[in-house]
Formats: C-alpha cells, structure tokens, sequence
C-alpha cells in the first residue's frame, strides 16, 4: 500500500506517506490496494460515461454510483475490504454496461468512441491474490520516476479534491440535489486523471476548476439540507445528557438522521448528535422532533472513549470511523458509504436492529446536575439577517476583524494551536467556525459584541458555502474586494473534503489562508511555493505570531 | 475446555499510569512489549489510532523512569517535546520501573470485567446420548436486557448450589433478548453432568462472562475452514451464524466429526445455515459409522488432511479455525504447522470436565 491522502499520514526526514501492513487511520495493506483498483475502475467507467456524455447518451446512476465508490474511499470511512470486493464486481458490471451505451451512441452518430485512456480497458482479475498484483499499476504515485513527485503530487491533489467533492455531492443526492453539471464534471475530473496528464500548469488549472465544481456542489448540498429542514437558526443545544433510553448519530448525513427521528418518533428513546451532526440541531425540521435532546462528545478522535461511555447504541452515517472497541462494537452500526469488518451494517433507512439494541440498552440513569448548553445555528440566512448590525459595528469600529477558524479536527498534539488561536482573539473581533475543529474551542466563554456572539458557529464543513455567501456579501456592502475585508482565514484540515474545500477558496481568488496543522504530505515544496507566491497560502506557526500577522494585515 | 493463556516470559516492570482524575493504575509491562499493549492485554483501553507511532493519539508523558523510546513520526513527538519526557505508548517500552501520567479518566479506561448476571433454563433438550442442548434467559441488569459477546467466546455457567463451575462455549450470536445457547456433552461422573441430567425448565444459574480469545479474524477475505470435534461445533457456530448475520461473503466449509450416527446433532441447524450461507460447505465426517453411511468415514483430521493440500495447491491459503478435543486440535494443530499455515489457525481446547 502507498497512501497519504489524510493529515495524519505517516511523516519522517525521509519519507511521507503511509506504507507498511497498515496506515496511520488502521486500514490494513489489502484493503487500501483494493480502494486503489475501485479508483481506477472508476476511472475507467469515467471514460465512457464522459464520452458518452459528449454523444448526447447521459445516465446519471453511473455518476451515483461514482460518487458514491469515490466517498467509501475516504479518511476513515470504510475499512471493510469484503465490501470493497463487491464494488469492485459491480464496478466491473457497470463499465461494461457504460461501454456499451457508449459504442451504441457512437455507432448511431458514426463516430469513434475512442481513443480511451488505460483504466477504459482495465478488467479486475476475479481472484482476490490475482487481484492485489493488479494493485501497484492502480496506485497513486504510478509514473513517479518518469514525471517526478510534483506532477504525481497535484494529481493527487486533485484525485483527493475529487475524494471530498463526492462524499459532499452524495449527500447532496440523498436528500435529492443532483445536476447534470456535477455529473459531467466528476466524469471529466477521473478521464483526466485516468489520462494520466503530466502538465503541472494544466493540473493547477485543473485543480481549480475542481474548486469551482466544488462550489457548486456545496449550493446543492446547501439546497438539500435548507429545502428539506429549513435554514438553520440559533439554536441552543444540550450537552449534557437526559435520563432515558438512547441513540448517538454521528457522520454528516442529515437524511439518516432524519430517518431515525421519524422511526423513534414517540418510542420514548432520545437522539443525540456526535461530531459533525450538531449542527443538525439548528435545522427547524429536524429541531421539532422533541427527542433530538443534545449533542454528546467531542470530534471524532475521542470516539472510542466516549462510545464506551454512551449507554446505547451509535450509528455511523459517513466519516469518521476508527476501529470500534470491544466495549462497544456491538452496538455500533454502520450505514451509507461507511463500513468496518464484523460490524453490523443497516441499508435503505432500515433502522429497526439499532432501535431494538435502544430498547434493550440502559440508556442514561443518572446526568450530571449542571445542565451545560451552548448556541450553534448561525448560518448564512441567521447571520446575513443581522448582516445591517454587523455593518454598523465594523464602521463603530466594535468589530475590529473576523476570522473564520474551522476545518477537521484530529488527533496530532499540534492542533492545540486552534484552541490557543481563538482564546487569544482579541474582544473586538468575532470568530466564524465550522467544521468539527470547532469543538477545539466552541465551549469557550468568548462573549458579544453588542448582541453579536463573538463566536459563530456556521455548520458542518460544508456550510462553508454559507460563509463564502456571508463574506461575499460583506464585501459587497463594504464595496471591496472579498480580500480586502478584515478577514482572516484558518483552516484545519484532516481529510479530503478539506482539500475540496480549500481548492474552493482558492478558485475564488481568496488570499493567505492559513493551513494546518501541518501542510499535506502530497504538496511537494515547488507546489507549495507556487501557491504560496499565487495565493499566499501558508502554513500556521504561533497563535501569537498568526493572530499578529493577521491584525497587523488588518490595520495596515 | 480452556482459554488461550498468554506466556510472559520477559522481564515484567511495574508501570503506574497516573490518571487525570488523579487515581494509580498499576499494570507490569515486559521490556520486549510497548505500554499500548500492555495496557491493552491488561484491560484497559486508551485511546490510539494507528499504533505506529505516527499518529500521536497515544501520547503521554514519563513522569519517572526508565524507557525507550522506538521509531515514531516527528510530527507526532517532536523532539522538543521528547526532551520534556513526553512519550507515545505505542513506541515506549520500559527499561525500569516507570510512572506515565495519561490523558483521561480511570472509568473511562477500564473495560468492562466480564460480569455475572443470573439466568433461568429456557430449554433444555436431548440430541443424543451424551449431548443436549442448553438455553438460557439472561435476567435483565442496569447494563440492559442484551447480551453482547463476540462469535466463539465463553462464559462459565455456576450451579445454584455453588461450588461447581464449567465453561461452555457461547453457540448462539450477541443478542438484545438475553438469550444463550450451549452444547453441552455430558461427561459420566460429571457433577454438572449430573445436575443437567434432573434439571427443570426454570431453574437458575450463575453467568460469568463473556471471556476468551478464540473469536473471528473478521478484516481476513480468505475462505474460512471450521473444524468441529463434537460439542466443539458450539463456537463454530457462532461464528457461522455471525457470518450469516452479516451476510459475510468468505468462502466457507465445515468439517464436523463425531464418533458415529448415534452422536451426530444440529444436522437440522447446520442445513438451516447453509440457506442463509450459500456458500458453507458441510463435510459431516464419522469416524466409524455403525450403517449404511454415505459421507466421509474418518476423523476430520483425515478430510483436511485430504483436502487442504489440494487447496494450497490450487493457491487457496485458508484460515482455519478449531475447537474440539484435545486430539483433533494437536492433529490439526500439527498439520498445519507442516503446511505452513500455523499462523492462519486459530483454536480452542474442549477439556473434560
């Protein structure tokens, strides 16, 4: 196995990336080599269905299914090789029926449907040993030695851009958003990488252009949760728990949870958020259900304490997984994308074996006296409805600066920086946060300005679609450039959505983020130089000396 | 039967884990094992991730003592931080006696110590001379009604007059209802043996478990062989009926032996499976069959020695997974040896008792 898609992959003064019998997140040799042939098919069933495209023959279950192959492929979504196997087959199944469709549009137009590049003509052995030798021409550094590690480097860039862009798309598709553009746009992204391109200016274009796309992703996905639950509002949430029978969601996927809700309704179990699912609170038609009680726990990376400790069963909806313990791994479950060898996975919404685990569990008996609450639910609409109050108190000079502080959280010692970070922002300025690095600092006692809290809390990582509309808008009501404005930007990365996300920004021109806690593995020097002369890109040192820099920016 | 007992022949030192609710965990860890999995074999869980030292979520800090500290990413120790005495445990293996101050709460640590809970006979049924068929209903604690246990562990059943505890193999899967199912031979003499023989439905027990180490390599894609000398089938299956549960996509086979006709039992369960796992093969094997039988005549261990070869010859490396008498288990444990599969086996002792 070769990975290093993930923050946290293996580093040292020789060599990056996670290369033994298992990486740092615990996915073991096979079933990352099998992630690798299931990218490259992907990429071959991308050829036809883009070509196809081309011929006027468009079916978008293949871009479903694309996306949803790509999603089960990211940072600690799914460990169970058995599955991937299966996808493999299916995968194989869908090439064949997309070649097909394809040579017939081309036949009816008398065309060539060809040339295709490699991956188009890939046939996965049946065989499980036969299928690992497949593996190494399916990796992500293939062509090292003849391009060098700057080209491989940003064609990972953008394969893990692509990685994140899915997993947001997917979730877009289950609450119904889809768009031929989306479609058309992955189908393109994998037929280049799978033509293998070797132009690092064209892939740094390419790499934007995925930001673009990505962007557009965000506002479907923006449109599923606000068309399905309402625009998020200021919502006080729970977190300390409530005697009663009860069940942990946690992941990004708001239809799951929506789901589970409507099955428990009335059953007398309580529903509890976890990492990335608190700002489901904030959502109006998810908030009704008065068995939505609180959140419970902090990110992903304390999961399998906290998990030991929740007294009833956890569902897993999307990312991140890590190796359930044996105190818990019978009442975990997976569903969606995510899955882990021996754990029980549920399908299509069937959500009766975690409800009957519910019942027969304890749920909480006894809660702490100090009921502890905190605010969430300040997207775009709740912040822009106070955008005048906000205007006002930049112009007063009571809002000195914004910074927006939000990303993944993760388990390396270095990213006490963020906490550090926002403790230190100093009274006159507000703090936007989204993402699970928030719970790094979203207990904080950081205040107000006025009636503004100082610390905004805008969702799950993909709300930052709400921020880009909130800082658009300031800058069109300060009439500037969105670099212009006193906002600085730092982000906390961990995973592919991350880098999605990132190129997203930087597609939009915005200048100096700050990136940690360390830079990617696969951003070779000359990368980084390039972004950082184009972009200002760079990585974080101090809180002190970041928060300095970007007041002292803000001042001059 | 008994559990796999872990030897500890190196030099063991007394670690004290410091906790962050100021409570001592003593735990002894030998110079050849890092303190994760000290910890770990001893009970307890911390938090890590990738147990290589690149991920820093085992990081700790030395307070006192001797140590070495292996390979590990610098972004996960740096050497700053080394300096200060701070340590990943997946990498820190002790020198001396050493005191390591952790990040969390002693509760949160501990896993559960197996528990004993009381129960009631729910069926009891004959399915041949010396072998029946035990469920029980688990009475219903401040943990829940459930009972939760991984295909192929134990617990030890104890009579209500006490003095008399056996362990049984668990031949059912995890439940919410609380129901465990045994195969239970009947040894003459035996005192438990004896009191199955007049026991009623309704009648209570002692639970104590669940314990043991013969369970699933559930991240393996290899066929999966079952090797089952009588009441030896309890764990197999559970492991088969998880398989069906999960719809778990190994190739599968079973060899189970007895001695003849009259002892063969679960030939209706064992069909039932195959219809939730098509893909279970049954090699039913009789040692020295009394009638007209149609199957493999000899002991499992003459049918693997049979058919595995064939099978590493076809480029087939099965996982082997064992439990029955002492016999079977060297035999098998000794063939596999021989065919370089020793690392694939995984077995379990059943023991007079």
């Amino acid at each position: 196995m070769f990975c290093y898609q993930c923050e946290q992959t293996y580093r040292s003064d020789h060599a990056n990336g996670c290369a033994t019998s298992r990486g740092v997140c615990g996915k073991d040799a096979q079933t990352a080599d099998l992630q690798d042939l299931l990218i490259h098919e992907l990429k071959g069933i991308a050829c036809y269905a883009k070509r196809a495209r081309e011929l006027g023959s468009v079916d978008n279950t293949v871009g479903g299914f694309l996306l949803y192959g790509l999603f089960t492929t990211l940072t600690n979504v799914n460990f169970n090789a058995a599955r991937f196997t299966a996808l493999l087959q299916e995968a194989a199944t869908l090439r064949e029926r997309t070649q097909q469709r394809c040579t017939a549009a081309a036949q009816q137009q008398g065309v060539a449907v060809g040339p295709l590049a490699a991956p188009a003509h890939f046939v996965p052995a049946s065989e499980l040993g036969q299928l690992l030798q497949q593996a190494p021409q399916a990796a992500i550094t293939v062509g090292l030695q003849e391009v060098g590690e700057d080209v491989v480097g940003l064609r990972a860039l953008i394969l893990y851009g692509l990685k994140g862009v899915a997993a947001y798309a997917h979730h877009a598709r289950m609450l119904g958003q889809e768009s031929d553009e989306v479609y058309a746009g992955v189908e393109a992204t994998l037929a280049l990488l799978a033509a293998e391109p070797t132009d690092a200016d064209q892939l740094l274009e390419e790499a934007l252009a995925l930001g673009r796309l990505n962007l557009k992703v965000m506002e479907l996905l923006d449109a599923g949760n606000t068309g399905s639950f309402g625009a998020p509002q200021p919502t006080q949430v729970r977190l300390t728990p409530v005697i009663g029978k009860a069940i942990l969601v946690s992941g990004h996927d708001l239809a799951d949870l929506a789901a589970l809700l409507e099955q428990t309704a009335g059953m007398g179990i309580n529903i509890y958020t976890h990492g990335e699912m608190l700002p489901a609170h904030s959502y109006p038609e998810l908030h009704k259900y008065p068995h939505l009680v609180g959140n419970y726990g902090g990110a992903w990376q304390d999961q399998q304490q906290e998990f030991a400790a929740f007294p009833g069963p956890i569902l897993m909806t999307s990312n991140c997984i890590i190796e359930p313990q044996p105190r818990y791994r019978q009442r975990i479950f997976t569903t969606g994308p995510v899955g882990w060898p021996g754990v029980r996975h549920l399908e299509n919404h069937n959500f009766s074996p975690l409800i009957q685990a519910a019942q027969a569990l304890p749920g909480f008996t006894t809660v702490p006296e100090q009921e502890e609450q905190i605010t969430i639910g300040f997207g775009r609409s709740a912040v822009l409805g106070v955008a005048d109050s906000v205007i006002e108190a930049v112009k007063a000079g009571a809002i000195r600066h914004f910074f927006l502080v939000g990303g993944c959280d993760g388990a390396a010692p270095g990213r006490n920086y963020y906490t550090d970070f926002v403790r230190q922002t100093p009274q006159d300025t507000v703090v936007l946060t989204l993402g699970c690095n928030k719970y790094r600092f979203n207990r904080e006692p950081l205040g107000s300005i006025g009636e503004i809290p100082r610390l905004l809390d805008m969702g799950q990582c993909n709300d930052s679609y709400s921020a880009i509309k909130v800082a658009t808008a300031l800058a069109e009501a300060f009439e500037c450039d969105l670099n212009e404005l006193p906002l600085s930007l730092v982000v906390s990365w961990f995973e592919q959505k991350a880098a999605a996300v990132l190129l997203t920004l930087l597609a939009l021109g915005i200048r100096n983020i700050r990136l940690g806690p360390s830079l990617p593995a696969f951003i070779t020097p000359t990368v980084l130089e390039r972004l950082t002369a184009a972009f200002g890109l760079r990585p974080i040192t101090s809180a002190e000396a970041d928060l300095a820099a970007a007041l002292g920016r803000s001042a001059a | 039967m008994t559990a796999a007992v872990a030897s500890m022949a190196a030099k063991q030192h007394e670690i004290t884990l410091l906790t962050r609710d100021g409570q001592r965990r003593p735990i002894l860890c030998g110079e050849e094992e890092n303190l994760l999995a000290a910890a770990t074999r001893q009970g307890l869980t911390l938090p890590s991730l990738c147990r290589e030292g690149s991920c820093g979520a085992c990081h700790a800090r030395a307070l006192e003592g001797e140590y070495q500290l292996g390979p590990h990413s610098t972004s996960a120790l740096s050497a700053e931080a080394r300096e200060r005495g701070e340590i990943l445990l997946c990498r820190t293996a002790p020198r001396g006696p050493l005191t390591i101050v952790v990040e969390q709460d002693l509760a949160a640590m501990e896993a559960p110590a197996p528990t004993e809970r009381s129960a009631e006979i729910v069926a009891l049924e004959r399915l041949t001379d010396d072998t029946v068929r035990l469920e029980l209903q688990l009475s219903a604690t401040a943990e829940g009604s459930g009972i939760q246990f991984e295909p192929g562990q134990y617990v030890t059943l104890t009579l209500p007059a006490g003095g008399v505890t056996r362990a049984y193999s668990i031949a059912n899967t995890a439940n919410w209802e609380g129901r465990l199912e045994f195969l239970i031979r009947r040894q003459p003499n035996g005192r438990f043996a004896h009191w199955l023989a007049s026991a009623q439905l309704g009648e209570p027990l002692q639970v104590c478990g669940p314990n043991g180490s013969f369970v699933l390599d559930e991240a393996s894609l290899s066929p999966r062989w079952f090797v089952a000398g009588g009441t030896g089938l309890a764990p197999i299956l559970s492991m088969l009926r998880w398989m069906g549960e999960l719809q778990a996509p190994q190739p599968a086979r079973l060899y189970f032996g007895v001695n003849d006709e009259s002892q063969l039992f679960a030939m209706e369960v064992l069909r039932d499976l195959q219809l939730q796992l098509p893909q279970l093969q049954l090699e039913i094997c009789l040692w020295r069959p009394q009638g007209e039988w149609q199957g493999f005549v000899g002991t499992p261990l003459a049918a693997l020695e049979r058919d595995l070869p064939e099978a590493l010859a076809r480029g087939e490396q099965p996982d082997l997974y064992l439990c029955g008498p002492p016999a079977l288990v060297t035999g098998v444990e000794q063939l596999a040896t021989s065919l370089g599969l020793a690392e694939r086996l995984r077995s379990e002792r059943f023991l007079p008792n």
